[in-house]
């Protein structure tokens, strides 16, 4: 970790503004600038450890961060990957002696700013509009968790798998790559039964396995498949 | 685009240098070298990813792109 020169915090950040119906105001985001501590991450680095007092929250200005929860066997469970103007580790602020919630790592080299839970108050107070942000961010979060329990609640692996790789495809140009622990992961399961639905899908032609690539075959009976 | 000999990556920074990796290849593709396990015969990899599996320090991974078959539109 390394903190950085003081901050600047302006239109061109990015902060709050990606995936959030609004944004802050030009007089708010330089209050901000006052408050938050900017620093930057290289990717891998543990940023915030799951039930450790809270310290700040943080809005990421550019990569991608992973936020998780462990459990006492080494299971990971990954809540969500966010991006450029998303926040994590809002919800403690708001609590009193609140501890973090989840665990959080910089999935590729990050830049953040820090908003310390000494400061949240002033902040709030300050630049009024950051309430509404941060309220935005809680719903969409929610909406977010809903969707979660009721994939991994309702839908089957093979279910939840082909729902994953129908995302990835069709997600942005920019192309990423999965082992498949880190599928297992983001899918609430364990590696040898992504392993498994793999081989499954792929006898029943909806993908097809090459050297390091995983093809999608066949649309419909993959979306057909992540109804189940 | 993925290359012909997309192949397991191996961090040899990691590598405790156990020889699961060497025993457990279906191909026998892997050999353990001075350096480490090294695939000696790319060509006979065929990306199981048995290898990432049995690698008991996660020094192995097999990664995968996800994509639409481009001949299918």
């Amino acid at each position: 970790m390394s903190d950085r020169p003081p901050a600047h915090v302006d239109h061109d950040s990015q902060l709050f503004a990606s995936r959030s119906e609004s944004t802050l105001s030009a007089g708010a985001l330089t209050c901000m600038a006052n408050i938050v501590v900017p620093r930057a991450y290289p990717a891998e680095t543990v940023i915030v450890v799951e039930g450790e007092p809270c310290e700040a929250a943080y809005f990421i200005v550019e990569g991608n961060v992973e936020v998780y929860r462990m459990s006492f066997q080494g299971r990971q469970q990954v809540l969500v990957r966010l991006g450029p103007g998303q926040a994590f580790n809002t919800v403690p602020l708001f609590q009193v002696n609140g501890c973090n919630h989840a665990s959080a790592i910089a999935h590729t080299d990050v830049t953040l700013y820090a908003l310390r839970k000494e400061d949240f108050p002033r902040a709030l107070r300050d630049c009024p509009d950051l309430a509404l942000v941060i309220l935005q961010d809680f719903a969409n979060r929610l909406a977010h968790l809903t969707d979660l329990v009721e994939d991994l609640a309702l839908r089957s692996v093979r279910g939840r798998l082909a729902q994953f790789l129908l995302q990835q495809a069709n997600g942005s140009a920019v192309t990423q790559k999965w082992t498949q622990d880190e599928m297992a992961a983001h899918l609430g399961t364990v590696r040898d039964m992504i392993g498994r639905s793999l081989r499954a899908l792929t006898n029943e032609r909806m993908i097809k396995l090459d050297r390091g690539r995983i093809v999608l075959l066949d649309r419909a009976a993959l979306e057909a498949e992540a109804q189940n | 685009m993925v290359d012909q000999w997309t192949l397991p990556e191996i961090d040899l920074a990691l590598c405790t240098r156990c020889g699961q990796c060497v025993a457990q290849c279906p191909t026998q593709a892997v050999e353990m070298q001075a350096t480490g396990p090294v695939i000696v015969r790319p060509a006979d990899c065929t990306y199981c990813t048995t290898c990432e599996a049995v690698c008991p320090v996660g020094a192995i991974t097999c990664a995968f792109e996800i994509a639409w078959d481009k001949s299918a539109f």
